[in-house]
C-alpha cells in the first residue's frame, strides 16, 4: 500500500458532490445582523460629505460603519515586503473606482440594509477618470493616485523595475533581424461560484470569531488585526474550505469591515455580496501591456530582448509590485536569452483594483512571449518547434536574474508535445536532451551564461 | 468564406512558492491511541485538493493507511501558520511541512515501540501501519498498540510538528535585477499544442483539441493533477477566446454583471484534451513533487493564438480572441508589418510609441 503515487479520492470529494459541504453563508447564528455595503456610484471623485444620521435612524438599523470607525484606516497587503500602504480600508477623502467601499450598514435583515445605504447621504465631486494605461504618463494626464500615476517604491524608491544583463546594444547590433510586437491579455474576473463572503461573531471572552472564505487564513488574520490593531489572540479565523478562489481571495474584501461592524453593534454580522458585485466590484486579474523586441539571428538563434510592460494596477497597489517583479523574473519564458533590457512599471487607473490570479504576472508573459517567439520562426522562416528546442534553457543556463536553472524541462516536454501531434523532427532535435550546453553545443553568445548563483 | 484549421504551440515554465521566498506553512500531527492520525495545518483548499495531497504524504511517511488520517485546517486556534494557498505552493511548501511534521510524530512512534520490542529505534521501520524490525520481520507490533502503549503504559502523547520556510531573497540589484539566491522553491514546465478551427465569416475561433506536457516532478495523486492540468485548460480557453471584464478596453464602459453578459467557460465547451503527465523529480520537493496548479492555465492561450495564424495568416495578439478581432485583424490582413533596416515592427497601432504623448515616460527603446 502506497499512498503517494496512488489515485486516492479525494479528501472531501463525498462532500463537495452531495452538497454537504459547508461554506460560511451556510452557517448562520442566533442574532445575526446582514449588511450591505454603500459604494462609490462614480470611477473618481472627491468626497464632499458623507452623513449617515437619517439613515441610522431607520428601524432595524443596528450599526453604520465608516473612515471613522476604522482604527488603522490605511494599511498595505504586503507592507512585509516593503510595498507602502495606500487602500484606505473605507474611502475618507477620495473615490478612486467605481464601487469602491465607503460605508457598511448591519441591519436585521439585507432590505433594511440596502434602505439605510440609499438613505445615506453622499455628496461628491466628480474627477477626471484615467483608463488606458498608455497615457498615463502623458503631461495632460489626470492625476489619480497620491503617489503619482505609476508606483513609485521599488528598491532605493525606483519608479520602474529593471532588468539588465549582458550587453544589449552588442546583441540588437549582432541581429539579422529584430521582431517586435504588443501583447495586450485582458483583465477577466476570477468568478468564484462562492461571491466573498464573512461572518463575524463577538464573543463573550470579547473575541471575534471570524468565518472566513479566505485562500489564506493566517494572512487573513494579520491583515485584521493590523486594521483592528489587536493581537492575534483577540481573533479565530474559522474557514480552510474555500468555494473556488483562484486569487482573488487572497485580498481581505470582507472581514475586517464586518469585524468593525459587528464591534459597534455588538451582533453577529454576515456580509455576503451579491454575484453583481462579485462581477463588478470585486478585484481582477490584471490586463497588461507589453512590448517585445527580440534581437535574432537568421539560424534562430534569439541573441538579445528588449521589453517595456505596464501592469494596470487599477487603483490602488495591493499584490501589483510583486506580480510585476515576478513578472519580470520570467521575461524569457522558457528559453536563455543572454542580454536583457527590461523596463516595468506598475501603473494607476481608476478601475477595480487588480490582484492576484492563477498563473499571477506569469499567465501574461507566457503569452506574450510564446505567440512572440512564434513570430521569430515565421519571419525566419524556422520550424516553430526546432526555434523553441534551439533557445530552449537548460541545465546550468542562467536566468533573467542570474539564477542558475536546476532542472528545466522545457526540451522534454516540448518533445513530447511533438511525439503526441505527430510532429517530424530532424535527428539532431529529436535527440536533444536539457543537458547542460558544451563543446559545440555551446554557441559563443551562450558561453558566459553557464552557471551563475548556484541552486 | 470558410472554415479553416490550424495548428499552434507553446512551451512556458512557472515558479512554486511565492516569489522571493519568505512565506512559511508549518503543520502538526497528534496520534489518537488507537494509532489514528490527525494532522493540523493551515492550508485552505480552495478546490485544488491540498487536504488530500497533505493526507497522502502523512500516509506515506507515516506507513499507514490514507483512511486512518484525519485532516483538519479549520481555524486558527489548532492550526498553525500556513501563509495560503497561492503561489502554487500548497504541495511544496505547506506539503514539505506535513512531511517533516510525520518524520518528527513517526520517530516518537518508533521510540515507543524500541521500548514494547527492546529494539533500538534505528533498526525499526513502519510497514503498512505494523512496526517492524528490520531484517527479521517477525519481530513487530501494530501502530495501534503502540500508541496504546504511549497512552496507558508509558504516559506519552506522540506528537510531530515541522515547518517549511525559504528565507527571503532580496534583490541585491534593484539597476539589474540580480539577486544573490534562488527566488523561488523549484521551477515547472509544461508545453502544449493546440488545435483551432476559424469561421472566416463570423470570426468565430473554436478550440477543437490540446495536447499538453507537465513535468509535475512527481503526482502525488495523478487523478488530482490530471484534473488540474485539464481545469486549467478550461481557464486557458477563457483567457484565450471569451472572457474580458471591460469589453472595450481600456474604456471602463459595458461591464458584464452577471453570467449572462460574461462569458466564462463552463465545463461543456472543454475541447478533447490529451493530458501528458511527466516526472522529473524536484531536488526538495516532497518525494519529488513540484507545483503545477497555477501553470495550468497559461499554455493554452498563446497556442490558440498562434493556431489562429495557422489557420488563417493574422495574428491576433490582444485576448481574447473574439470573433470582433479576428474579423478585424481579416480586414488589415494585408498590411504587414513595418519594416525599417533589419527591423520587422509588428502592431504599431497598440504601441506606447503610437499612443502616448511623444513627451511620456513610457516609451519602448526601438533605436531604429
Amino acid at each position: 500500500m502506497k499512498a503517494v503515487g496512488a489515485r486516492l479520492p479525494r479528501y472531501d470529494g463525498v462532500a463537495h458532490v452531495t452538497g454537504r459541504t459547508q461554506y460560511v453563508d451556510d452557517v448562520r447564528v442566533p442574532n445575526m445582523l446582514w449588511a450591505k455595503a454603500l459604494r462609490s456610484p462614480v470611477h473618481h471623485a472627491a468626497i464632499t460629505g458623507l452623513d449617515t444620521a437619517k439613515a441610522e435612524k431607520i428601524k432595524g438599523v443596528h450599526a453604520i460603519v465608516t473612515w471613522q470607525d476604522v482604527p488603522k484606516l490605511v494599511y498595505g497587503h504586503l507592507e512585509a515586503l516593503g510595498i507602502p500602504a495606500d487602500e484606505p480600508l473605507l474611502a475618507k477623502d477620495d473615490v478612486r473606482y467605481k464601487g469602491q467601499p465607503i460605508a457598511l450598514v448591519a441591519a436585521e435583515d439585507e432590505e433594511t440594509a440596502l434602505e439605510a445605504v440609499a438613505a445615506i447621504d453622499l455628496d461628491l465631486e466628480e474627477r477626471p477618470a484615467l483608463f488606458d494605461i498608455r497615457k498615463a504618463a502623458d503631461p495632460d494626464a489626470p492625476t489619480i493616485h497620491q503617489w503619482g500615476n505609476w508606483y513609485p517604491h521599488f528598491e532605493n524608491e525606483m519608479d520602474v523595475r529593471q532588468i539588465r544583463k549582458g550587453d544589449i546594444d552588442r546583441a540588437f547590433d549582432q541581429a539579422d533581424t529584430i521582431v517586435k510586437g504588443v501583447y495586450r491579455p485582458a483583465a477577466i474576473e476570477h468568478v468564484p461560484l462562492e461571491p466573498q463572503t464573512a461572518l463575524v461573531v463577538p464573543e463573550p471572552s470579547s473575541r471575534l470569531t471570524i468565518y472566513s472564505c479566505t485562500q489564506a487564513l493566517y494572512f487573513s488574520m494579520g491583515v485584521v488585526a493590523a486594521h483592528l490593531e489587536v493581537p492575534l489572540n483577540r481573533l479565530k479565523f474559522v474557514g480552510g474550505t474555500v468555494g473556488g478562489g483562484f486569487g482573488g481571495k487572497v485580498d481581505t474584501a470582507t472581514e475586517t469591515i464586518s469585524a468593525l461592524a459587528a464591534l459597534k453593534s455588538g451582533r453577529p454580522v454576515k456580509w455576503r455580496w451579491t454575484r453583481e458585485e462579485e462581477f463588478l466590484c470585486s478585484s481582477t486579474r490584471a490586463p497588461w501591456h507589453m512590448e517585445i523586441a527580440d534581437a535574432v539571428t537568421k539560424d534562430g538563434w534569439i541573441l538579445g530582448r528588449k521589453m517595456l510592460t505596464l501592469h494596470d494596477s487599477g487603483a490602488y497597489a495591493r499584490f501589483s509590485p510583486y506580480g510585476l517583479t515576478k513578472h519580470s523574473f520570467h521575461h524569457t519564458g522558457a528559453y536563455t536569452i543572454p542580454n536583457l533590457h527590461f523596463d516595468g512599471y506598475v501603473v494607476f487607473t481608476n478601475r477595480v483594483p487588480t490582484t492576484a490570479m492563477r498563473g499571477f504576472g506569469v499567465t501574461s508573459v507566457s503569452f506574450a512571449t510564446e505567440l512572440h517567439v512564434t513570430r521569430v520562426a515565421e519571419v525566419l522562416g524556422i520550424d516553430p518547434f526546432e526555434l523553441r528546442l534551439k533557445n530552449a534553457n537548460r541545465i546550468a543556463d542562467t536566468s533573467p536574474n542570474g539564477v542558475s536553472y536546476t532542472d528545466p524541462s522545457t526540451v522534454p516536454t516540448i518533445l513530447a508535445i511533438a511525439d503526441a501531434i505527430g510532429h517530424e523532427l530532424p535527428a539532431d532535435y529529436r535527440t536533444m536532451t536539457r543537458d547542460s550546453r558544451a563543446g559545440e553545443l555551446l554557441p559563443e553568445h551562450l558561453v558566459a551564461q553557464v552557471g551563475e548563483v548556484d541552486h | 468564406m470558410a472554415r479553416h484549421r490550424g495548428r499552434g504551440i507553446s512551451a512556458i515554465e512557472y515558479p512554486t512558492g511565492m516569489n522571493q521566498n519568505g512565506d512559511p506553512s508549518q503543520a502538526w500531527i497528534k496520534i489518537k491511541p488507537d494509532g489514528r492520525v490527525d494532522v493540523f495545518s493551515g492550508t485552505s483548499d480552495i478546490g485544488n485538493g491540498s487536504k488530500t495531497i497533505q493526507s497522502q504524504i502523512v500516509a506515506e511517511t507515516l506507513g499507514v493507511p490514507y483512511d486512518w488520517i484525519t485532516y483538519d485546517n479549520s481555524n486558527t486556534d489548532s492550526s498553525p501558520v500556513c501563509t495560503g494557498t497561492f503561489a502554487s505552493r500548497a504541495t511544496f511548501v505547506a506539503g514539505n511541512a506535513v512531511l517533516k511534521a510525520a518524520a518528527d510524530a513517526k520517530r516518537k512512534l518508533l521510540e515507543i515501540a524500541a521500548k514494547e520490542l527492546e529494539i533500538a529505534p534505528d533498526d525499526l521501520e513502519v510497514v503498512e501501519g505494523e512496526v517492524v524490525a528490520k531484517g527479521a520481520p517477525q519481530k513487530k507490533i501494530g501502530v495501534p498498540d503502540v500508541a496504546a502503549a504511549a497512552t496507558w503504559v508509558h504516559g506519552e502523547l506522540i506528537t510531530g510538528t515541522g515547518a517549511q520556510l525559504k528565507p527571503y531573497a532580496a534583490i541585491v540589484d534593484p539597476e539589474t535585477g540580480r539577486v544573490d539566491a534562488p527566488p523561488h522553491s523549484a521551477i515547472s514546465y509544461a508545453a502544449c499544442a493546440a488545435e483551432v478551427e476559424v469561421d472566416d465569416e463570423t470570426g468565430e475561433v473554436t478550440v477543437e483539441r490540446l495536447w499538453q506536457c507537465f513535468d509535475v516532478g512527481r503526482a502525488i495523486n495523478p487523478t488530482l493533477v490530471e484534473g488540474q492540468i485539464q481545469g486549467g485548460a478550461l481557464m486557458g480557453l477563457g483567457l484565450g477566446v471569451l472572457e474580458e471584464c471591460y469589453p472595450y478596453y481600456p474604456s471602463a464602459d459595458h461591464r458584464g454583471g452577471e453570467f449572462g453578459s460574461y462569458l466564462a467557460p463552463g465545463i461543456k465547451g472543454l475541447p478533447a484534451v490529451d493530458t501528458i503527465v511527466i516526472e522529473n523529480p524536484s531536488t526538495d520537493g516532497p518525494y519529488g513533487a513540484k507545483g503545477i496548479s497555477e501553470m495550468a492555465n497559461n499554455p493554452q492561450p498563446p497556442a490558440i493564438a498562434a493556431a489562429v495564424y495557422d489557420a488563417i495568416g493574422v495574428w491576433v495578439t490582444e485576448l481574447p480572441i473574439t470573433p470582433e478581432r479576428v474579423l478585424r485583424a481579416l480586414e488589415r490582413k494585408d498590411d504587414g508589418p513595418r519594416r525599417e533596416g533589419k527591423w520587422v515592427i509588428f502592431d504599431d497601432e497598440l504601441s506606447v510609441n503610437t499612443v502616448a504623448h511623444a513627451d511620456s515616460r513610457f516609451r519602448f527603446p526601438l533605436g531604429v
